[in-house]
């Protein structure tokens, strides 16, 4: 018989942590299944958060402590849903936990693996911006903060072996095929960010290191800004990639990758207003002689509190520029935006020390597939009851929450979390045990 | 009492939002060496696992009998590091988090000697404060499975449905006759093209089928209090002068008036029901009836006073749509000035040919943001935008030959509504974004009314836009009830009721057991609002199912050697929880919701608050008084 | 010696301290926050023991109307709690501007900023 479980999480985001915790502290069983090696999503990488900026770690750090230590809550991280079957009243779900070369139960987090370690490369949780190893513990916050081996960036020389007290590492563990029994699946899939290299004419290229015309690293984007504000930042100070310079005059570009059907996306992202607004006035609390530019189409300053925050930042002394930009050119280094001002017709040229490109979210239709809901054109799962119970998908027993449905900000998807929780409790004690 | 004497100290860094501003070392330097003091230190996150972790060690090697934690509000992480001290071992009462985000780094940036200083006066007093703490246990309260929702429309309608399918009994109130709100007056809804009524037929549909939903229709609250576990509301049930009669009985009716279902865009009877709702009894409008006999009525009914028991209380009581005022925009002034709802409703009821007033409407002007974005409501009502372009874009649907104009501010079409933003573009919607300090004036001329606007897409060109209709799309403005003062429920800066926090509690109120639904927290459409209204019942359900809730043990304390039953508390207590039995002063700890008024007058220092007794606080103010 | 303030806050003003973090407004850090549930539970002689241990003013923030245990009757309540501080300290010769009481709403930051700015102003640097 396999394990068997109320009801399966996945997605070890806010929502699926919200989602989680809520159906814990009503007395159900819950496995929560993340695809990364630690829970968080992209909330614990954020910096503060709008429009109360508590910075996103005070928040979601003892979310994820509360769920990795909750009694009706067991976790699987680095593992994803490959497929789901319904049988009767119960789903069946297989689910690969991918190894990470490194025995969970025996791994303490020392972190001795990672200073061993001799292999350098860009650190995914930090965009980039900083080094990681190929033997790497997430981040620092990681629950369960456990290391892992990155087998492709590895070059076998044994160190982080030898390093380790508790000889946890294991080079030949193996993916491992579990299969479970639950009542009721949760979806908190989340979403994926946009490219930016897709939006040829803004010069983003990911290439943090080397200036040269065409590529210009100190052309980034809202994530990466994220982790450059964030109070744990890459380099301890709010400084370009390019050179290490603090810059002074630094703009966003709003809509990138949003609104736009030159690359796909002609949906809004509902996030990138509020959170380029909040950038901004975190860069002129870090940097206070500098000055901010705000390149929009519409202000979507929707939220509760939003637009008195927008006011609050306007009246701070950022300047909102209405314009589309064209193009983002570089000189001497700087990145250049060419922009017509709507509401002047002139077309504009400054430059600046750097660019935020304000990326939008897309759909993250790869991690729901195997679970065979129905999903809308643009990839999202769909609602086919959205106007009186959007927690609900179309198969029974299946519920969805968070940005899994369309982009949306964190309270939003708090709100969904515990909807879609709601509605599970009600449906499981329909069914009954 | 003996003091305590290995106290653990951890002030938290928050990852800089602290320690960039006060300098924790230097905190912690301050206090390791005071007598009760056994260690102290400081961590970068002390909320993290790992900081937690730090703390339950301590409490095990070290054998702690107090913990001090300074960081964040108390609001946010008090929980999280009691929980921390029980799972070690130490009774989670003798655990004090005391604030230094908000309280000192966060509003002393400017100075960080000043935070430093301050931070370490906040830690003092929480040493002195834990030096004297007593062991508490948390009062455990029997929840039985049943709640009070207050209002009826959609949000009141999902939140009833949930609760009733998780196994609870509903009591769902209802101040106006009928079930539904104000949902089944909109003529489609984004985003899925059903009409109000229709969704709101779907819920009532379901609500009929759990008997455990008592529903009370036309229903004034009378009063209403108590606390978690033990809520009880008073309701006064209205008569509705009737039983279930025919529609032909009802046609009889010789009496009409203007029918505000459909803002007197047409007539009702004095006796009238509504088709999509609950219950399907009609009633009797007593200040139009002129109580002519025809309805086979009943006048004797007499208002029923019934009382209900709740373990808890949501609260649903949604919006109502901003009233312009005389002249704003030309509303009441000019003849075709007509608000949003009003228009939503004139859609669903014309056919064929959209007339307003008798005169055929061709063009309309949709001007944005009236109530909303200003001085006197300084807020986005969010849900305007996407239904003024919905209700744009149904009206061309249904009518040949509409022009539409939009007189705009920004177009805050959110997320996948950008697709009506982008629908109204293609159906060729002259799009006009307008200054809000030189707002477009509405004008009447000859047949027509005009639209004087600067557009500043075009460089702030003066337009003059002539139309038949002008729609004011209306802000949202909260619902008030008598309720809210009953329940004392905060409210936020904008109106609306005030949740604990955004993110971490959003459905939660400051009075335990009192849960938001819907729009009475703030602006939202359909699908925020059922969600919130959901999220609402998770939280409710981890009560209710569960069937107990754990209540924080500060009450009053009497001390029956120094009382002299002098009965100066018993007045003084705001709930009655104060008696006197056998010459002294006994609590009703089910009463007491620890405010601690008692302690205030007790002329012989008798009584105490618990958590908060007074050699406590003494013993904090001279911890930095003499600094 | 650094002249002190001595708050006690009350559940909403307890919040309003929140706010004003969350705002980064500043005020004076020469301020020490003692947190009650509510401001009818100060005994008059707690408020005059602040000044004989040092503080050289009091500021109780009380929840006002907004009381989340009795709503208006704190008001009174509290003011009652207060005219008798005010008794004492005329008693022990403390000037009686030295004690402020207002009623804080859990958003009602102005209400702490001005305050604590008068009660600076009243103590000098």
């Amino acid at each position: 018989m396999p394990e068997g479980y109320d009801a399966l999480v996945v997605g070890g985001g806010i929502a699926g942590m919200e989602a989680s915790l809520t159906l814990g502290d009503a007395g159900f069983d819950v496995l929560l299944v993340e695809k990364e090696p630690s829970i968080g999503g992209h909330m614990i990488q954020l910096s503060k958060v709008f429009p109360t900026t508590d910075c996103a770690g005070c928040i979601t750090t003892p979310k994820m402590a509360a769920t990795g230590k909750h009694p009706k809550i067991k976790l699987l991280t680095y593992s994803e849903v490959e497929g789901i079957e319904k049988t009767g009243k119960k789903f069946r779900v297989r689910i690969l936990k991918k190894p990470r070369y490194v025995d969970e139960n025996a791994c303490i987090g020392c972190g001795r693996c990672e200073q061993a370690c001799p292999v350098l490369i860009p650190k995914e949780w930090e965009y980039g911006l900083i080094g990681r190893k190929a033997a790497y513990i997430p981040f620092e916050m990681a629950t369960p903060k456990k290391a892992l081996i990155d087998l492709d960036n590895c070059i076998m020389c044994g160190r982080c072996e030898r390093a380790c007290p508790k000889e946890a590492i294991n080079f030949l563990q193996e993916p491992e095929e579990i299969e479970v029994e639950v009542k009721a699946v949760i979806i908190a899939t989340g979403y994926n960010l946009f490219s930016p290299e897709k939006k040829k004419e803004y010069g983003y290229t990911g290439n943090l290191t080397v200036i040269h015309t065409s590529a210009n690293p100190n052309i980034i984007h809202g994530m990466q800004m994220e982790r450059l504000l964030a109070p744990s930042r890459p380099y301890h100070a709010l400084v370009r990639p390019g050179d290490g310079k603090v810059p002074e005059r630094v703009a966003w570009v709003l809509c990138t990758g949003s609104r736009d059907k030159s690359v796909g996306n002609p949906l809004c992202s509902r996030v990138c207003c509020m959170y380029s607004i909040k950038q901004a006035l975190l860069y002129s609390s870090a940097v206070p002689f500098g000055e901010a530019a705000i390149y929009y189409m519409d202000i979507r300053a929707f939220g509760k509190g939003f637009e008195e925050f927008y006011n609050m930042v306007r009246e701070l002394g950022v300047e909102f520029i209405k314009g589309k930009v064209a193009k983002i050119e570089s000189r001497n280094g700087n990145p250049v935006i060419i922009a017509e001002n709507t509401e002047t017709g002139e077309i504009m040229e400054e430059e600046y020390d750097m660019v935020v490109l304000a990326i939008g979210l897309l759909s993250n239709p790869e991690a729901v597939k195997a679970l065979g809901v129905e999903l809308d054109q643009y990839g999202f799962v769909a609602q086919p009851q959205e106007n009186s119970n959007p927690a609900v998908t179309d198969k029974e027993g299946i519920f969805v929450a968070g940005t899994a449905t369309c982009p949306k900000d964190i309270p939003d998807t708090v709100a969904e979390a515990s909807a879609a929780a709601a509605q599970c409790i009600a449906y499981l004690e329909e069914v009954g045990s | 009492m003996t003091e305590r004497t290995k106290i653990g100290v951890y002030v938290c860094h928050c990852g800089g939002n602290i320690s960039d501003y006060v300098d924790v070392e230097k905190v912690v330097d301050s206090v390791k060496d005071l007598p009760n003091v056994a260690v102290a230190r400081h961590f970068v996150f002390m909320c993290s696992e790992a900081g937690q972790q730090l703390i339950k060690d301590d409490i095990k090697n070290l054998g702690l009998d107090g913990v001090v934690v300074a960081s964040c509000s108390p609001h946010l992480h008090e929980k999280t590091f009691r929980d921390a001290a029980k799972a070690a071992g130490l009774n989670p009462y003798l655990l004090e988090h005391v604030c230094i985000r908000e309280h000192s780094s966060w509003v002393h940036s400017d100075n960080r000697e000043g935070a430093t200083r301050k931070a370490t006066w906040i830690v003092k007093t929480a040493i002195a404060k834990i030096s004297l703490a007593r062991e508490l246990q948390p009062i455990r309260l029997d929840v039985e499975r049943e709640a009070i929702v207050i209002g009826g429309g959609i949000a009141g309608l999902r939140c009833a449905i949930d609760l009733a399918r998780a196994g609870s009994t509903v009591h769902l109130i209802e101040s106006s006759p009928f079930l539904g709100g104000r949902v089944p007056q909109i003529y489609k809804l984004y985003p899925s093209g059903k009409s109000g009524c229709e969704i709101v037929e779907e819920l009532i549909d379901e609500i009929k089928r759990y008997p455990n939903i008592k529903i009370y229709t036309n229903a004034e609250i009378l009063s209403a209090g108590g606390a978690i576990g033990d809520f009880k509301v008073t309701v006064k049930v209205n008569p509705r002068y009737v039983g279930k009669v025919s529609d032909d009985v009802i046609a009889k009716c010789p009496v009409e008036v203007p029918d505000e279902f459909n803002y007197g865009l047409t007539k009702r009877k004095a006796i009238y029901k509504r088709e999509h709702s609950y219950p399907d009894i009609p009633v009797i409008d007593m200040d139009a009836c002129t109580k002519c006999g025809e309805c086979n009525p009943d006048f004797d009914q007499q208002p029923q006073t019934i009382e209900l028991k709740g373990s808890l209380i949501v609260l649903a009581t949604g919006f109502k749509p901003y009233e312009p005022e005389e002249g704003e925009f030309g509303y009441k002034v000019h003849d075709g000035v007509i608000t949003l709802p009003v228009f939503e409703r004139l859609l669903a009821l014309s056919d064929g040919k959209l007339e307003y007033n008798g005169k055929e409407v061709r063009d309309i002007a949709f001007i944005y943001c009236v109530g909303s974005r200003n001085e006197e409501h300084e807020y986005c009502s969010r849900y305007c935008c996407v239904a003024t372009l919905n209700a744009s874009l149904g009206a061309l649907e249904k009518f040949d030959g509409l022009r539409a104009y939009h007189i705009y501010r920004d177009i805050r079409a959110y997320g996948k509504y950008e697709t009506y933003y982008e629908e109204a573009g293609k159906k060729k919607m002259l799009f006009i974004k307008y200054d809000p300090e030189e707002p477009p004036v509405v004008e009447k001329s000859g047949n027509k009314l005009i639209v004087r606007v600067k557009d500043l897409l075009t460089a702030g060109e003066e337009l003059e836009v002539p139309v038949d209709l002008v729609v004011l799309s209306v802000g949202m403005l909260p619902e008030m009830s008598e309720v809210f003062t009953m329940l004392r429920v905060p409210f936020s800066r904008d109106g609306f009721l005030q949740e604990v926090h955004p993110k971490l509690r959003p459905v939660e109120t400051a009075i335990g057991g009192v849960l938001l639904a819907g729009a009475c927290q703030g602006p939202k459409d359909t699908v925020e609002a059922t969600a919130s209204a959901s999220a609402a019942v998770a939280k409710a359900d981890t009560y209710l199912v569960k069937g107990y809730a754990e209540l924080e043990p500060f009450i009053a304390e009497i001390d029956p050697e120094k009382c002299d039953g002098c009965e100066e508390c018993v007045g003084e207590c705001p709930t009655s929880a104060i008696s006197i039995k056998d010459g002294k002063a006994v609590v009703n700890e089910a009463l007491c919701k620890g405010c601690g008024a008692c302690g205030g007058v007790c002329p012989t220092k008798a009584i105490n608050l618990r958590g908060y007794y007074y050699d406590q606080l003494e013993k904090m103010i001279d911890s930095v008084g003499g600094d | 010696m650094t002249r002190k303030i001595l708050i006690f806050a009350a559940d909403m003003a307890y919040r309003a301290l929140d706010q004003a973090g969350l705002l980064h407004v500043h005020y004076s850090p020469n301020t020490v926050i003692i947190r009650i549930p509510c401001a009818s539970m100060l005994r008059p002689d707690l408020i005059l023991h602040a000044f004989q241990s040092g503080f050289d003013a009091v500021f109780v923030a009380s929840s006002g109307p907004d009381c989340p245990f009795m709503g208006q009757e704190c008001v009174g309540k509290t003011a009652k709690r207060i005219e008798k501080a005010y008794e004492l300290l005329d008693e022990h010769g403390i000037d009686r501007n030295r004690l402020v009481v207002a009623g804080v709403c859990s958003t009602c930051v102005e209400t702490i900023l001005g305050t604590v700015e008068r009660l600076e102003e009243v103590v000098g640097e």
